[in-house]
């Protein structure tokens, strides 16, 4: 017994000689018995060594380095491009930094821009305020890039009407924007009082198209694009019942960075935000020209998301794209936004997507490019920033 | 060198630890794992009191209080007049943990031809040419990836998710079956014919009867395969059960409902697993 248990000891100690010669350099200078550390506490300190590895490798990084992490989108997929294709580079190299872009799956960028992993992400006016918000993390949309002009639409089949959901089974992704989408749908058309009665089936973005189109008797669904496309040109009878087109401006795409980190007292930040907006604008007045510059642009962005670039090109025409920082300053600074952006507050506190115990929708208040603060204004969690967009209209950066 | 002895005991395989020792030594990692979460917390706290990805002591016991005594966001509020009782069985706690734990049994009572067919794969030839080779092929493909067909086949609602749990831990059962059919020694079975025992009886008074307490210990070590598949499909698709409110919840962060879901559906899979490990000690005494 006692020998098998010493020879499976030496085996330890000879597969891994460092922890061998550790384990008896610690005995020695302890003053114990070799074998106290070698059976019961190998695992331990092999443990603990590995973990001491991880944690000792710094970051040495002597220009200061941001992330900015995006998600497949028609608005976002040109950060990939804008990286891939150097301008990027430039900018970040006018301010002396260093942006690194990261894709992630959506849900997974939002918990790693909340727990402050990456510094910068895109999301929609929705998420910004449920997510990072909502979590009491402090952030400001730096860039308002677009809003969805038709990329989300309630689908049904066989000539239903608005009137005819409820008590249909209705797939989508609950609690996004699709659930804001079909409310508004139904309270624009005087159907509000029937909402509790929408029978809703939470079902995944990735298995949607799947489970909708494999069965005829699932007949409604709300989703995006270009899931909306694939359901529509293999659906058969499917019909968009209502899109995103119908209340624009509501549902906005941003850039979102932690306040904190604009207000770096070193002004790493500021340039940080100098660079990325300069190059956001470079990138979309490349996509919005015509000719040359204009198609590698495009194809790059497409190629972001493994799409063709005719079904890129579909889904651009369904999503406003502020292609002049003139026109996101506008529309930012206008009173439209406090409006869309109540309409949202509102939906997110109603579903308690604010929180559990949030007791108020003015906890989590919003701050607009003018001052004004919708909500409490000691609790501001939310900012929306024109500065920088103003700065490239003004062509200072 | 005094202490020496004392603590090379620990290390010593012959070592005998005192009750107390056993006792206190089996918290150590649980208290470790305790405090280093809370510790988290505390840390993300100080810099940001209304943190979610870690939620405090506090936030969790709200979180708890919400879930066992308020009904589910999509369901009609309570009278404020109800009793503690009606509360809960009216709770969202309540209402998930009842459709799922539906689905869980169904799966498992679908199982049960599972081992059967084992059985019978290892005790008759033309059973096992039969079923064999398939199901060793079948064993292999991944179930999840299957979903969208099962979509099709069996519908959106329960089924498909029932039939994920069956076609994902039903296969493993039955080679796991098979393979501890075949190790009864071959010597019982003739012994068993010669004292006139039909096909039947060597089939399942001899060789089921005595491969049953590790077949539950088969089953228990598959509980968790099983929770897995059921929280799979129903994170993909589904209108209630502890994994939909889970993936409704992740959608803005909320982590003080989310672990104590968890740390029930935890509780839920030790208290079926120690049901089966007390039924197998009581009905198999000598195993």
């Amino acid at each position: 017994m006692h020998c098998c248990n010493r020879e499976k000891r030496i085996l330890i100690h000879r597969d891994f000689p460092i922890i061998h010669w550790i384990a008896k350099a610690f005995c020695a200078c302890r003053q114990l018995p070799f074998p106290f550390l070698s059976a019961t506490f190998t695992p331990i300190l092999a443990l603990v060594l590995s973990v001491a590895l991880f944690s000792v490798v710094p970051a040495l990084a002597d220009t200061p380095t941001f992330t900015v992490g995006w998600s497949v989108y028609a608005g976002w997929n040109p950060y990939f491009y804008m990286a891939k294709s150097g301008i990027l580079k430039r900018w970040a190299d006018k301010y002396g930094v260093v942006i690194k872009v990261q894709r992630f799956d959506y849900a997974a960028s939002l918990d790693a821009f909340v727990g402050k992993n990456i510094d910068a992400c895109t999301m929609t006016n929705m998420e910004a305020l449920d997510m990072p918000a909502a979590a009491g993390v402090d952030s400001t949309a730096l860039i308002v890039g677009d809003y969805s002009n038709g990329n989300d639409a309630v689908l049904a089949r066989s000539n239903l009407t608005l009137a005819q959901l409820p008590g249909k089974r209705i797939m989508l992704v609950q609690k996004t924007v699709s659930e804001y989408l079909l409310e508004r749908a139904m309270d624009l058309n005087g159907l509000g009082g029937q909402i509790p009665q929408l029978r809703l089936m939470n079902t995944s973005d990735s298995d949607l198209v799947g489970a909708f189109l494999g069965n005829q008797s699932n007949q409604v669904a709300v989703t995006w694009k270009p899931l909306v496309s694939q359901i529509l040109a293999q659906g058969g009878d499917v019909k968009p019942l209502f899109d995103s087109s119908k209340i624009p401006g509501e549902i906005l795409d941003l850039l979102v960075v932690r306040t904190e980190i604009l207000n770096r007292p070193d002004g790493s930040g500021a340039r940080f935000a100098k660079a990325i907006t300069g190059a956001w604008y470079e990138t979309v007045a490349q996509l919005a020209s015509e000719g040359i510059t204009s198609r590698a642009a495009i194809t790059g962005s497409a190629a972001a998301s493994g799409d063709s670039v005719a079904s890129y090109k579909e889904q651009l025409r369904t999503t406003y794209l502020f292609s002049t920082p003139k026109s996101a300053v506008d529309f930012s600074e206008s009173p439209m936004i406090k409006q869309k952006m109540d309409l949202v507050r509102q939906f997110c506190f109603r579903h308690q997507l604010l929180g559990q115990n949030i007791a108020s929708v003015d906890d989590v208040a919003i701050r607009y490019p003018d001052g004004s603060v919708q909500g409490k204004n000691n609790r501001v969690r939310l900012r929306m920033d024109s500065t920088y967009m103003r700065m490239a209209e003004q062509g200072k950066l | 060198m005094p202490g020496v002895p004392v603590i090379s005991h620990f290390s010593d395989i012959q070592g005998r630890p005192r009750r107390l020792w056993t006792q206190s030594m089996s918290w150590v990692l649980f208290l470790i794992g305790i405090f280093t979460y809370t510790q988290f917390s505390i840390i993300r706290h100080k810099e940001n009191p209304e943190d979610r990805v870690i939620p405090s002591g506090a936030q969790i016991w709200q979180g708890i209080k919400s879930s066992v005594l308020e009904p589910a966001e999509e369901d009609d509020a309570l009278d404020p007049g109800a009793t503690t009782i009606q509360r809960v069985t009216h709770s969202m706690l309540w209402k998930d943990t009842v459709s799922s734990s539906r689905r869980f049994f169904i799966a498992i009572a679908l199982l049960i031809p599972a081992i059967l067919i084992g059985l019978h794969m290892a005790v008759f030839p033309y059973a096992e040419a039969f079923f064999l080779r398939f199901v060793l092929f079948f064993d292999k493909i991944v179930a999840l990836s299957l979903l969208p067909i099962l979509f099709i086949v069996f519908g959106i609602d329960e089924w498909s998710k029932i039939m994920l749990m069956v076609i994902g831990v039903g296969p493993t059962l039955m080679l796991d079956t098979y393979n501890i059919a075949k190790s009864v020694p071959r010597e019982q079975v003739v012994k068993a014919f010669t004292l006139k025992s039909s096909n039947l009886d060597v089939a399942y008074r001899v060789i089921l009867k005595q491969i049953l307490p590790q077949i539950i210990n088969s089953v228990r070590l598959n509980l968790k395969p099983l929770a897995l598949f059921l929280f799979a499909g129903e994170m993909i698709a589904s209108t209630d059960g502890l994994a939909y409110r889970i993936a409704i919840m992740r959608r803005h962060m909320g982590m003080d409902i989310i672990i104590p879901y968890l740390l029930w559906v935890a509780v839920l899979l030790f208290g079926i697993d120690a049901l089966l490990r007390v039924a197998n000690r009581r009905l198999h005494p000598w195993f």
